[in-house]
């Protein structure tokens, strides 16, 4: 999970890192009574908004306000601005350091980047790079450019007790109050989330959008349960075809399928792991709720340990069920291409269900003939009902 | 070599007393691999379809003797410690079945098989197949393995599970089977990746080709690319890269595995293909295409 700004500047606070004093604003309706220089920040996922217009300072109520309208009013890359840090503009005259810590895939082993020319556009300029022993990172700490031992230290302990996945300061300057973090970018890793009760962050989307009703009843049908996944990762597409797919690697093969057949997802998400019914009956209801479908494709490779006549029975359970909730007949195409233990069962349950338009396909089928025969019924179902856009 | 397991190789299973360990033992067993022992902390003593259960590795190991490898059934927040365990016992392959294991317990976990010369599958691998050599650790190819794996000279080596076995079902369809059929899992850090797996690769009689399917994000598939053109893996690589439909997708985006995600510019699947390309591999631009590419002289 991305964090914002005054979220990852609060964590930076709490392991000892100097942030400015600072007030969050939410509304319009906020206090603008300003002491001094202000630094009004759009608080976005996305980088880049100093350029949009997204960094402004002022130095009086009025100015304060007028901006804060303004940038309620508007969006950065595509991003709607639904809150606005106020800090302290923190006087400095030094270098402005680029410090980060991530995992390198290459190398396969946590890095901490470092630069003293830090700052805007320091993706293009070089940095050192610092592996760390993530066994023992606090064993050799690396001298940067004499920044003090203790501080580099905090910023280590906290990118691995912290469990980020990028922990970056940039800039990291030094005022008359000591080093100050000016600004914080933290994305923490959501496989590590049962062993932090206190990440209580809400949903967001990184799609520069706020994320949909659908998208956020999709992550919730895993919190708390570790048996399989499902919907994890959903995000809203703008086709007619809604998508069930299973595996990470096969939503991925059957998504570049469908869109190379022609077809126009509605939707991506995965279930894998072999997921209880529960969990797959709740994805179905979500992935079905959108309107204006035209066609439904259950796909996925052939499964390992997926139980397929448990999952389908949950997804047809979960069809039911969001047909009786939306009052409504799913009466467009419904494609199966699914393969693994116990799919003769799997089978022989879908053929007795009459009610729906079911086409099934097993293993002899590929993922890719199947997508063609989804995308052909779901064109013509649309020409039939006149839903061609 | 530690990763190209043997026939008859001593497997102990860890967690395995756990409702996936159970499921997944008798199939392990009735393929012919020989799962010597479980480890479940609290559990020692008791009996399980016929293998014994230990409190710990040690204790397992001082019982049965030094085995080859361990399967791990264990839960994602647990495997750190569990891995750690076996590799102090001096076992030197090891399978993570769990997915969602932390980025950070990963890359503890790769240093330690680098500081133990041990290889590690996973995190969240499928597991690890050999018709010839009747051997299957983990979950792939469920109760009925030879529906999809049938023997021959093809690996194949999958960031993806369904997809391993969606590949060698393929092969199989049109009459080539495979010398070993892995999982490496499709996490942020990559235990045993494309390149550690094809190296080990390069000297096994049985295998004649490999089949890699890769994704966006990361650089497994890039390591390939640069290990081919600098002819250390020589043998034949054809390569399948999904992820195309991710261009409609802004950045960060994650998908079903957590190294499935473009950060910045590089990683998209259309950028691997080209490099992969450049390098000398065979990349299959549709998935019906692999078969006829490993076939082609």
């Amino acid at each position: 999970m991305i964090l914002y700004e005054f979220e990852g500047k609060k964590i930076l606070e709490e392991a000892g890192i100097n942030v400015p004093k600072s007030r969050l604003i939410k509304s319009l309706k906020a206090d603008f009574a300003v002491a001094s220089n202000i630094v009004l920040k759009a608080q976005t996922l996305t980088g880049k908004r100093k350029d949009a217009g997204g960094i402004i300072i002022v130095s009086n109520a009025d100015e304060a306000k007028s901006a804060v309208y303004k940038m309620f009013d508007s969006s950065i890359n595509g991003e709607k601005i639904e809150s606005i840090l106020a800090e302290e503009k923190i006087e400095y005259s030094g270098s402005e350091y680029y410090i980060s810590i991530s995992y390198d895939t290459e190398s396969r082993e946590p890095v901490l980047m470092f630069s003293d020319e830090g700052g805007t556009g320091i993706e293009d300029r070089k940095s050192s790079v610092f592996p760390i022993d993530p066994k023992n990172p606090l064993e050799h700490v690396p001298a940067l450019a004499g920044l003090p031992d203790e501080l580099v230290k905090k910023i280590i302990r906290l990118f691995f007790d912290g469990d980020c996945l990028l922990l970056e300061i940039n800039p990291l300057v030094l005022s008359e109050q000591g080093y100050v973090a000016l600004d914080a970018k933290i994305k923490l890793d959501d496989a590590a989330s049962g062993r932090h009760k206190e990440w209580n962050f809400p949903t967001r989307s990184i799609s520069g959008r706020p994320p949909t009703e659908r998208e956020i009843a999709a992550k919730k049908i895993d919190e708390g349960d570790y048996r399989g996944t499902a919907g994890s990762a959903y995000f809203d597409l703008s086709g007619d075809i809604a998508v069930l797919a299973s595996g990470g690697g096969g939503s991925l093969t059957a998504l570049d399928a469908l869109f190379a057949a022609g077809g126009r997802p509605a939707n991506y998400t995965e279930y894998s792991g072999n997921p209880p019914k529960e969990k797959i009956e709740k994805l179905a209801k979500i992935v079905m709720s959108k309107p204006g479908l035209c066609g439904l494709w259950i796909v996925g490779a052939i499964a390992n340990f997926t139980d397929i006549y448990a999952t389908l029975s949950g997804l047809m359970e979960g069809l039911r069920s969001a047909e009786k909730e939306l009052v409504k007949k799913f009466d467009f195409p419904i494609v199966i291409r699914r393969g693994g233990p116990r799919d003769k069962e799997a089978f022989e349950m879908l053929r007795g269900i009459k009610e729906l338009d079911l086409h099934l396909y097993g293993e002899e089928t590929s993922i890719a003939e199947s997508a063609n025969i989804i995308s052909k019924l779901a064109g013509e179902y649309a020409k039939k009902h006149e839903l061609v856009a | 070599m530690s990763l190209l397991l043997r026939e008859n190789a001593k497997i102990i299973g860890q967690g395995i007393t756990g409702s996936e360990g159970q499921r997944a033992l008798p199939w392990m067993r009735a393929y012919g691999t020989n799962i010597v022992a479980g480890v479940t902390p609290g559990k020692g003593g008791e009996i399980l379809d016929g293998v014994p259960i230990f409190n710990t590795v040690k204790d397992a190991v001082q019982a049965v003797g030094q085995v080859d490898g361990s399967v791990m059934f264990v839960p994602p927040l647990f495997s750190k410690g569990a891995v750690t365990e076996a590799m102090e016992s001096g076992i030197k392959f090891v399978l993570i079945g769990a997915e969602k294991v932390p980025t950070k317990d990963a890359a503890i976990i790769y240093s330690l098989s680098r500081q133990f010369g041990a290889s590690v599958l996973g995190p969240s691998s499928v597991g690890f197949i050999s018709p010839h050599n009747k051997i299957k650790i983990g979950a792939i190819g469920g109760a009925d393995p030879s529906r999809v794996f049938v023997d021959g000279n093809v690996a194949v080596i999958s960031k993806s599970g369904g997809m391993t076995s969606e590949i060698s079902l393929h092969l199989k369809n049109n009459d080539l089977g495979v010398s070993y059929a892995a999982g490496i899992g499709g996490e942020r850090i990559i235990c045993t990746d494309f390149a550690d797996f094809l190296l080990a690769l390069e000297d096994d009689p049985m295998t004649t080709a490999s089949v890699i399917f890769g994704e966006l994000g990361g650089t497994a598939e890039e390591r390939v690319a640069e290990l081919v053109s600098e002819r250390r893996i020589k043998k034949k690589v054809v390569a399948f890269i999904a992820g195309d439909f991710a261009a409609v997708l802004p950045n960060d985006v994650q998908f079903g595995h957590a190294g499935a995600i473009i950060e910045g510019r590089k990683g998209t699947a259309k950028e691997k293909r080209r490099v992969l390309r450049e390098a000398g591999v065979l990349v299959a631009e549709h998935f019906d295409d692999i078969a006829g590419l490993i076939k082609k002289s």
